[in-house]
C-alpha cells in the first residue's frame, strides 16, 4: 500500500517541492547559526555540516546493509537498537515545511513538534531521507500516544513503546520493565539478530563514552563563556543522526578547542552578557528560534534542560553484573527512573533539576518556551513559575510554534527580558 | 590544603570495590585465624568472631549478650549489670569506629557471602528476584530476633507473666541456630558443630534449626546476595546505634537526579538510597556500608563517605566514567579526519 502511494504523481511532487523548501529552511538557519556571530568554534564544522547536508541523500555515511530503526522519543533505550546491529535514528522534527505536510492528518491544535514529526515520516522526509524498518513511539504525551493510528499508510511501521504515567512506583518500574523485554523481542525480530551480553556491553560502554564526552563538554561551557548555546544545541542535535563513534570523535576534538579556549582566556560573549536556561518543549533543529533569538540578542545559553539536549544524554547506565540479567533492568531504570519528563506525575525532579542547574552554572534567568497545542508543558509552566518566583529567579514564558511570524513580538519580549536581567545584576552591582 | 586536594581527588576516582576485595580477604583471616597468632581483640566484638572456632581472636558480642543477660532482675541493677553495662559500652566504642562497615569490610560471614556471590557470577547464573514488598516485611524478623535474644535469657533468670523460668537448654538461644557457630569452625577443619543434639526435645528442634539455617545460608547467598545479612540480628543491634558512627554515609539530596544508579548497585536493594532525597545521613536498615553507591553515583558530591564531617570518598562524574568504562570494550576511532 505504502509503495502504490509513493509511486503515485502526488506524493511525488510533494516529496519534491517540501525537499526544496525543507533545504531552503535548513539554510536559513545555519546562515544564521555561523553567519551572524563571529567565534565559531573550528571544530564545529564538522556539525555544521552535519546539519546543512541534513537531509541530503546518504550524507551521514550510513552503512545501507542494516536496519534503520526511528525512535520519537528519548525513551527508546538506543543501546539496545545498537546492541542488535541496527541504526538508531531520533526523528522527531524541527522543521516547519513538515509541520505544514503533517498538518493534513492532524487537528489544527496540535503540537508542531508532533505534526512535523508526522509530515517528516510520511513524506520519508526523516534525517539523511532514511526509510526506518520500524518506528518505535514510546506512549508518552496523548498527541505521540495516537501517532502511528493517523496515516494508515505508515501505521504498519510504527511500534508503540507502553510507558507508564509515574515513575516512583516500584509497579511501573516492573511495567516499564517488561515493556522493555517486549521491545528486545521485538527488535531481534525485525533485525533478525540476538540481543547478546557481549554486544549489549559494547553498546553500554559506548554510549557511556559518548556521555561522558558530552558531561565535560557540559563542563565546559558552565564554567567558562567559550562555547554558545546555539552551538551546543546543535552538537546535541547531531547526536540524533550521527554515527556514535564519530560523534564522539568530533565532540572529543571540540571539548579540546574549548579546552584550549578556556587557558587563554578566550571568550565568546562578554563576561557581563546574562547567563541563560533554557527550558520546556524542546527546541529540534531547525527549529532553532528562541536560541538564536536569545544568543542574537546578547543573552549566553549556559545551558538547556531540554528533551533534545540534556535530558537525552545525561543520565548513564550502572551494571553490577554484566550478563543479561542485569543489564536489561539496568538499561530500563536509566530510561525510566531519572527522566524528567512532564508526562510523568509527579515530576517534582524537574523543579529540583532546574534550580540545582541555576544555582550551579549561576544562571541569571530562566527561559521557558511551551510549544502552541502542547498541553503538558503548559501546564507544568505554572509550576515552574511558581518554583521560580518563590527562588527569585525571573523567568520568561514564550508560547511559540514553528511558524517564523512571531519572530517581531518575540524579539520585543526577549529584548526586554535581557534588558531587565541586566538592570538586575547592575542593581545587585551596587 | 592543595596537597589534601590532590590525594582527595585521586582517592575520589579509586575503585573501592577492589580495595574492599582485599580488606574483606585479610579480615576474614584475622577473625578466623587471628587466635593462632596470639592476636586477642576482647569478648565484645561488634561481628562474628565466633569463639566455638579455635582460631577466633575474640568473642562475638551476641554471645557475650546472650551471657550477660542471663540475670534476675536483682542482679540487673547491682554491679554484674554495671558488668553488662560496662561490656555494652566497650561494644559500641568498637562498633563507633568503623559503623556498619564492620558488615561491608569485616564481618566473615558478610565476606563468605560476597566470595559466593562472586562464584555465581563467575558462573554466570542469574541472581533471583524477588517481589520486594513482602520481603520488606520478612527481614524485620532481624528485630523480633534481636528482641528475642534478649527477652530468652532474662527469661530464664526471671519469670515473666507468672509463667516459669525458660528451660536452661535455651542456654545462648541464637548461638544454637547461627551459621557462623556451624560454618566457621570448619575454616579450622572442625566439623564438630554440624551435629544434632537428641539429648531432649529443645536441643532436638534448636540444633536441626541450627543445621537447618545453615543449609540456607548457602543456598541463599547462591540465589540473593547477602541473604542472610536480612535476617541478622547484629545488623539489627548494630543499626540502632548507626547514627553515632564516626564512619558516615552521606547524601546532598539537591544534587540527586533519583537515577537509581545506586539502588541498582546495592547488594541488599535499598530503595532509600536513591529515593530518599532528604536526609543527609543515608544508612538505612540493613546498610553494609560497602560504598558501592558512592561508586555508582554519576553526580558530583551527591554521596559521600566522611569520618566525622570530613570527606574522605565521595561521587563524582568522573570517577563513574573512570571505574564503569572499560576502554577495551571501545573501539575508538583515533583517525577519521577525512571527515572534517
Ligand atoms: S546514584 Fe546518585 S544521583 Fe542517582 S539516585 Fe543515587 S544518589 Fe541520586
Ligand atoms: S546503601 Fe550503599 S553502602 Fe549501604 S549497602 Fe547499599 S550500596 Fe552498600
Amino acid at each position: 500500500m505504502m509503495k502504490d502511494n509513493q509511486q503515485t504523481d502526488r506524493f511525488q511532487r510533494v516529496v519534491k517541492a517540501a525537499s526544496i523548501h525543507y533545504d531552503m529552511e535548513i539554510g536559513k538557519t545555519m546562515a544564521a547559526i555561523t553567519d551572524d556571530f563571529p567565534d565559531n568554534p573550528a571544530a564545529m564544522k564538522y556539525f555544521y555540516e552535519k546539519h546543512r547536508n541534513l537531509i541530503r541523500n546518504d550524507s551521514n555515511g550510513k552503512l545501507p546493509s542494516k536496519k534503520t530503526i526511528a525512535t520519537l522519543c528519548i525513551h527508546v533505550p538506543v543501546e539496545l537498537i545498537l546492541a542488535v546491529g541496527a541504526i538508531p535514528v531520533r526523528s522527531c522534527a524541527g522543521a516547519f515545511t513538515t509541520e505544514q505536510l503533517g498538518a493534513e492528518f492532524l487537528p489544527a491544535k496540535s503540537c508542531p513538534m508532533v505534526k512535523s514529526t508526522l509530515g517528516a515520516i510520511s513524506y520519508n522526509l526523516l534525517h539523511g531521507k532514511v526509510q526506518p524498518d520500524l518506528i518505535i513511539n514510546p506512549a508518552t504525551c496523548d498527541q505521540k500516544k495516537k501517532l502511528g493510528e493517523i496515516n494508515e499508510e505508515i501505521s504498519e511501521k510504527f511500534y508503540l513503546l507502553e510507558m507508564p504515567s509515574t515513575k516512583d512506583s516500584e509497579e511501573s518500574r516492573e511495567y516499564w520493565l517488561q515493556t522493555v523485554f517486549k521491545l528486545i523481542r521485538k527488535l531481534e525480530s525485525v533485525t533478525g539478530n540476538k540481543l547478546t551480553a557481549k554486544s549489549l556491553k559494547r553498546a553500554i560502554q559506548e554510549v557511556a563514552h559518548a556521555q561522558r564526552l558530552y558531561r565535560k563538554f557540559n563542563h565546559i561551557r558552565t564554567s567558562a563563556p567559550v562555547i554558545l548555546g546555539k552551538d551546543a544545541l546543535l552538537v546535541t542535535n547531531a547526536f540524533f543522526f550521527d554515527d556514535l563513534e564519530s560523534w564522539s570523535f568530533h565532540l572529543n576534538l571540540l571539548n579540546e578547542e574549548l579546552e584550549n579556549r578556556m587557558k587563554t582566556g578566550f571568550r565568546v560573549v562578554n563576561e557581563r552578557a546574562p547567563r541563560i536556561l533554557l527550558t520546556g518543549s524542546p527546541s529540534v533543529f531547525p527549529n532553532m528560534k528562541m536560541p538564536l533569538l536569545v544568543e542574537e540578542l546578547g543573552g549566553f545559553i549556559v545551558s538547556e534542560e531540554f528533551c533534545s539536549s540534556s535530558r537525552m544524554l545525561w543520565d548513564t547506565v550502572a551494571v553490577d553484573e554484566w550478563h543479561l540479567y542485569d543489564m536489561i533492568p539496568a538499561l530500563a531504570d536509566r530510561y525510566l527512573k531519572p527522566s524528567t519528563c512532564p508526562n510523568f506525575s509527579p515530576n517534582t525532579d524537574r523543579i529540583r533539576k532546574l534550580l540545582s542547574a541555576i544555582e550551579e552554572y549561576k544562571i541569571d534567568g530562566v527561559v521557558c518556551q511551551t510549544f502552541t497545542g502542547c498541553q503538558l508543558y503548559d501546564m507544568e509552566t505554572r509550576i515552574i513559575a511558581k518554583a521560580m518566583e518563590q527562588a527569585g529567579i525571573q523567568t520568561l514564558f514564550v508560547e511559540t510554534d514553528y511558524s517564523p511570524e512571531d519572530i517581531g513580538q518575540l524579539t520585543t519580549r526577549v529584548e526586554a527580558f535581557l534588558h531587565s536581567l541586566k538592570h538586575n545584576r547592575k542593581k545587585q552591582l551596587i | 590544603m592543595n596537597y589534601l586536594q590532590n590525594i582527595k581527588h585521586k582517592a575520589d576516582r579509586a575503585n573501592v570495590s577492589r580495595l574492599r576485595f582485599w580488606i574483606q580477604l585479610f579480615t576474614f583471616l584475622l577473625i578466623v585465624y587471628g587466635g593462632y597468632f596470639f592476636i586477642h581483640i576482647g569478648s565484645q566484638v561488634p561481628t562474628f568472631a565466633c569463639p566455638y572456632n579455635q582460631g577466633s581472636p575474640g568473642t562475638c558480642y551476641l554471645i557475650a549478650m546472650q551471657h550477660g543477660l542471663h540475670l534476675t532482675w536483682s542482679e540487673l541493677v547491682s554491679y554484674r549489670g554495671l558488668a553488662f553495662f560496662t561490656g555494652f559500652l566497650t561494644f559500641i566504642g568498637f562498633f563507633i569506629v568503623f559503623n556498619k562497615a564492620w558488615c561491608g569490610f569485616i564481618c566473615p560471614l558478610g565476606t563468605l557471602q560476597d566470595w559466593i556471590t562472586k562464584l555465581r557470577y563467575k558462573i554466570g547464573i542469574r541472581f533471583s528476584r524477588y517481589d520486594s514488598a513482602s520481603f520488606q516485611k520478612l527481614k524485620k524478623i532481624k528485630y523480633v530476633i534481636l528482641v528475642l535474644l534478649i527477652a530468652i535469657p532474662l527469661g530464664m533468670s526471671n519469670s515473666f507473666f507468672g509463667l516459669a523460668p525458660i528451660n536452661h537448654d535455651m542456654q545462648s538461644p541464637f548461638c544454637q541456630v547461627c551459621p557462623g557457630r556451624t560454618i566457621l569452625p570448619l575454616a579450622s577443619a572442625d566439623t564438630s558443630q554440624i551435629f544434632i543434639d537428641f539429648t531432649n526435645k529443645t536441643t532436638l528442634v534448636m540444633s536441626t534449626l541450627g543445621i537447618l539455617i545453615t543449609a540456607l545460608f548457602f543456598v541463599g547467598a547462591f540465589a540473593k546476595k547477602r541473604f542472610f545479612c536480612f535476617f541478622c540480628p547484629m545488623s539489627a543491634l548494630q543499626f540502632l546505634f548507626s547514627r553515632i558512627g564516626i564512619l558516615r554515609l552521606t547524601k546532598n539530596g539537591s544534587n540527586c537526579t533519583r537515577c537509581g544508579n545506586c539502588n541498582r548497585v546495592c547488594d541488599v536493594g535499598i530503595i532509600g538510597i536513591a529515593e530518599d532525597i532528604t536526609s543527609k545521613y543515608i544508612v538505612k536498615d540493613d546498610c553494609m556500608m560497602c560504598f558501592k553507591c558512592v561508586e555508582a553515583c554519576p553526580e558530583d558530591n551527591c554521596l559521600d563517605v566522611r569520618v566525622f564531617n570530613a570527606k574522605i570518598f565521595s561521587s563524582t562524574q568522573e570517577g563513574f566514567f573512570k571505574r564503569y568504562i572499560q576502554p577495551n570494550e571501545l573501539s575508538l576511532k583515533n583517525e577519521k579526519n577525512d571527515e572534517r
